[in-house]
């Protein structure tokens, strides 16, 4: 899968769980810049990536992503 | 004294640990599920003939109506009442909010704790003697997490329902409490993602999600002939997560 399917298939989940079809992700988004993007929804969102891309994500390495970037390069590592 | 227990949700994680840790010989246990009876049977070689299942589908009234009137006619009134069964927890935004989804909850949860208390509750009374006991959530204590408002809505109509019987019971020693466990490892979490069941984990101040070994003592205990003047109580289960 390359990374620009990556990329299109994770902002199509962010504008599911958001409900929000003008979300356009950048690599350097984070949480301040979606307003409901909390910790439920972190976890809904990795859920639906888990679900779409048929991966198992460790809590371990999902704590810390600081921004949209490293949860693409996360899901582009997994998938390879 | 024999106890007569009628225990719904029974063939629940929580349900079955519970028969196994108060039923003692001379005891009748009146067990319902839905559908899934056989989960009971393990419970057999300890309680033998006194375990007393029954498949009811709870969305609905005349099957609780008829179960009901089957328990009266063959054991009479119980001396405990625990009810446990709820849908699974359904992550919605309220915008989507399914109306008949959280119906058919309510009915599981809140209509039917009401209609077996309405049946059960003045002869309990009459006989200056029971116990019942209802299934919370820790959801309940305090903000409650969000998209999750069919639940947390028939989770406080159960909690106003146990606190209103309460006040009612008490003058005839009748009690009625609540546990309110943190997210609680069971098979009704099958359904839930495992980074879910994680985080909670992580979250909790202890580290870790509840366990039916945790909840079913402080069930027990509330059933129980000492905690005879505990009634109206909702009893945190949560490893200091909630209180």
């Amino acid at each position: 899968m390359s990374e620009q399917e990556i990329f299109e298939s994770v902002q199509e989940i962010f504008r599911t769980v958001f409900d929000d079809d003008s979300i356009v992700l950048t690599r350097e988004m984070t949480a301040d810049d979606i307003e409901d993007w909390d910790s439920l929804e972190q976890i809904n969102l990795l859920v639906a990536i888990e679900k779409k891309f048929s991966v198992k994500f460790k809590l371990d390495d999902v704590k810390n992503l600081p921004n949209v970037g490293a949860m693409l390069d996360l899901v582009k590592r997994m998938v390879a | 004294m024999p106890y007569t227990y009628l225990i719904t949700g029974a063939t629940s994680s929580v349900g079955s640990a519970l028969i196994r840790r108060v039923w003692k010989p001379g005891d009748i246990v009146i067990a319902q599920g839905a559908g899934d009876l056989e989960l009971l049977e393990e419970l057999r070689p300890l309680c033998g003939g006194s375990l007393h299942c029954y498949d009811v589908d709870l969305t609905g009234e005349a099957p609780l109506a008829a179960f009901l009137a089957e328990v009266r006619e063959n054991f009479g009134c119980p001396t405990h009442i625990v009810h446990l069964p709820a849908l699974r927890v359904v992550n919605k935004k309220f915008k989507n909010f399914d109306e008949q989804r959280f119906l058919l909850d309510f009915n599981v949860q809140v209509m039917s704790a009401l209609r077996i208390c309405k049946a059960f509750l003045p002869d309990m009374m009459k006989a200056r003697f029971g116990r019942i006991l209802f299934m919370l959530t820790d959801y309940i204590i305090g903000v409650p997490p969000k998209n999750t408002t069919a639940y947390i809505v028939a989770k406080n109509a159960l909690r106003g329902l146990a606190r209103s019987l309460a006040t009612e019971a008490a003058p005839a020693g009748v009690t009625v409490n609540c546990v309110a466990p943190y997210m609680m490892e069971t098979r009704f979490l099958t359904d839930t993602p495992d980074l879910i069941v994680e985080a909670s984990a992580a979250a909790n101040p202890m580290g870790r999600n509840a366990r039916v070994e945790d909840v079913v003592p402080a069930m027990a205990f509330l059933l129980s002939d000492e905690a005879g003047f505990i009634s109206g109580a909702e009893l945190p289960v949560t490893g200091g997560a909630r209180y």
